[in-house]
């Protein structure tokens, strides 16, 4: 079985993100990680090729200067054994569906049966390049698994849905499977393996080389700007003795804060 | 593929201090209050710390090690010891002052039986050279060993060693007809015991106790080298044991920093925040300051200390000059934080107290002085 995992280099959980100054990006202060979902399915991807065996590769779209270092440490050096780095100027303002393209030609190039994804990435939290993934390669989706498991050439998932509610479901390979929190518990790399990350292959990949044009990656949307939330008002302190600030504070909520 | 980064040199450096930061927030972190309270050693959390292949960091890849240099243990220390420097210390007694020495002077026999065994963290190690009677004297040793047979026979007493409580196996220093030797005890070797613990006022996460040998049997298997040759291997350790410790206190300094800045835009008095006060915004730059110059310093003797690079004056210097900005940082911060600084409730008087130690253990203030100025005289005789 050949085991895929789609993998996006993201600003750190506590990095803040903010409009870049002309409005027409967004940078963040702090390092980059591999995006905390992705490592759910890095880890599944991990666990699954432990039990049945088979090979795992972590595709990821970025500049490899960029995302390289961190594949290494937190893909490759958990045991995923190659990366594909899909590096192309003309993805550099590519939409969802053209992050998707790129990535489905080089999944279905390196002949995966089973792509793991996070639910989603971090950063611009858009939730839609693991659907387009698979309908571009007309396989499956199981959207937010918290369990799976693989039995030959089918597989069972189970689904989070509203309200706690457990879906399982089941089908054949090959399938999408975007991990929601809770599918496992991502291991730590081990020094070791860090130390030898250097030596597993990674393979820089540009459109021409997957059969794509620039025009087939074309943004059909782009952002006109980012801005900022609003900052928040200031508190409001209450002064007065116990009866006098309880009562305030009960109006406020009713009245203010319409929460009572 | 070097950086350039003092700090980072390499690739794998920044990897390794992205998992120990990420290892110290999730696991360390949470346990030190406790056992800093409890004055126990976490034994569960060495042994996760060995999963990660973190107990033989300077040791060969083909030893079962990790192949890393002496930045590579000076980052570990750094980062463990922004949560938790008493753990840091037992860590460090374990994989520097038993591991990386006893590997620089073992046969491959000793190798083979005891590496495995403290790589895992299944057995927990340390080291044995401070005596009741001789501290920084300690050539002024007063343990002898004599051989009788295919045993040598011990006897004496070893004191504050961390590790004692828990440990499994020990590097002893002892002397054979005068000289200096060193030796592996197990913990069953007949005649060997260990005292009740010895509290103490910070490095809480560590346990340290005596070491009693009383007609105590050990084989000769056991010898490290040959006999006589323990001055050069305690000697060669004990650069990496200071480096290390100068790493625990640029720990200590940066997280007290962090501590202070952050408390000092938040906490506010006569309607401002801290921050705004002269006195205060001394702290916070002088001890930014202090923190960043020793941190260069020990990282910049790190690039030049290994077991082929020996480097006394640079270990002596980076001790010397980062253990007393640990101590000063500390207090720093909790000055900052005025009463809540000493409470138990935060981080700062427990690193407070753990800082002290690095002024004591693993040679005195006095001994970096007085070891320097004789090796800056020798190297700079007059004509
Ligand atoms: C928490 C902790 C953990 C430790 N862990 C270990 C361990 O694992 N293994 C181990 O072997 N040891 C360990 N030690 C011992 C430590 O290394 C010694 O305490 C240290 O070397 C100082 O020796 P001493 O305590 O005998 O002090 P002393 O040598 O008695 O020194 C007392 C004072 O006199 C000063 N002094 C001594 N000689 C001179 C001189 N010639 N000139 C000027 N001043 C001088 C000293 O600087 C100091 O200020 C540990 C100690 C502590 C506190």
């Amino acid at each position: 079985m050949k085991i895929g995992i789609c993998a996006k280099v993201t600003a750190d959980t506590d990095a803040r993100l903010s409009p870049s100054a002309d409005g027409g990006s967004f940078e963040f202060s702090g390092k980059s990680v591999v995006g905390p979902y992705d490592m759910f399915a890095v880890e599944e991807a991990v666990q699954t090729k432990e039990k049945h065996g088979g090979d795992t590769v972590v595709f990821t779209v970025g500049a490899e200067s960029d995302v390289l270092s961190q594949l290494r440490g937190s893909v490759l050096a958990l045991g995923v054994d190659k990366a594909v780095i899909v590096e192309d100027p003309a993805l550099a303002n590519a939409d969802a569906l053209g992050v998707a393209r790129a990535l489905a030609k080089a999944i279905e190039a390196e002949g995966v049966d089973l792509v793991f994804c996070g639910k989603q990435a971090i950063d611009d939290d858009n939730v839609q390049v693991p659907a387009m993934i698979a309908g571009l390669l007309g396989w499956a989706q199981v959207s937010r698994v918290t369990a799976f498991a693989v039995d030959g050439t089918s597989f069972t998932a189970t689904r989070a849905m509203d309200g706690g509610i457990k879906q399982v479901v089941s089908g054949n390979l090959p399938v999408l499977i975007t991990a929601e929190r809770g599918l496992n518990t991502p291991r730590y790399a081990k020094l070791p393996a860090i130390m030898k990350a250097k030596k597993k292959p990674t393979e820089r990949r540009d459109l021409a080389a997957l059969g794509l044009s620039a025009e087939a990656v074309a943004p059909k949307v782009s952002t006109s700007a980012y801005g900022s939330p609003p900052e928040r008002p200031s508190g409001k302190i209450i002064e007065g003795d116990t009866d006098t600030v309880v009562a305030e504070l009960v109006r406020l909520l009713r009245e203010e804060a319409k929460v009572l | 593929m070097t950086t350039g980064d003092l700090f980072n040199p390499t690739e794998e450096h920044r990897m390794l201090r992205d998992l120990i930061t990420e290892f110290t927030q999730q696991e360390v972190e949470p346990q030190a209050s406790t056992h800093d309270a409890s004055g126990t050693m976490n034994v569960e959390l060495m042994r996760k710390v060995g999963e990660l292949g973190l107990l033989g960091i300077t040791i060969p890849t083909e030893a079962g090690g990790a192949g890393m240099d002496s930045v590579g243990a000076v980052i570990v220390h750094h980062e463990l010891s922004k949560s938790d420097p008493g753990f840091c210390l037992a860590y460090l007694a374990h994989s520097m002052l038993f591991v990386n020495n006893f590997y620089h002077c073992s046969s491959e026999q000793q190798r083979a039986r005891y590496l495995p065994r403290v790589l895992s963290g299944e057995w927990i190690a340390g080291m044995g050279m401070t005596e009741p009677g001789a501290g920084t004297d300690v050539l002024g040793m007063s343990t002898t060993a004599v051989r009788s047979g295919d045993h040598y026979v011990l006897n004496g007493t070893k004191t504050y060693i961390t590790n004692a409580c828990e440990g499994h196996c020990f590097l002893v220093y002892a002397k054979v007809e005068g000289r200096v030797s060193a030796f592996i005890v197990d913990r069953d070797c007949p005649g060997f015991t260990t005292s009740q613990h010895i509290e103490k006022l910070g490095m809480r996460g560590s346990t340290m106790a005596e070491l009693i040998f009383d007609d105590c049997r050990v084989p000769v298997a056991n010898l490290l080298g040959e006999e006589g040759q323990g001055i050069t291997h305690m000697m060669r350790n004990l650069e990496l044991e200071r480096l290390t410790l100068a790493a625990m206190s640029v720990g200590i300094a940066d997280r007290c920093v962090d501590i202070m800045i952050r408390h000092a835009q938040e906490r506010r008095a006569f309607g401002e925040p801290l921050v705004n006060f002269g006195q205060i915004q001394r702290y916070l730059a002088d001890g930014y300051a202090m923190t960043e110059a020793a941190k260069s310093l020990v990282y910049h003797v790190a690039h030049h200390c290994g077991p082929d690079a020996r480097n006394r004056i640079g270990t002596d210097a980076a001790k010397l000059f980062a253990a007393p900005v640990g101590k000063t940082v500390a207090d720093y911060a909790m000055q900052v934080m005025g009463g809540s600084g000493y409470c138990r409730e935060y981080p700062v008087e427990r690193l407070w107290r753990d800082a002290k130690l690095l002024e004591i253990g693993g040679g005195t203030i006095e001994a970096h002085q007085k070891n320097l100025s004789k090796d800056l005289t020798r190297s700079r005789p007059l004509a």
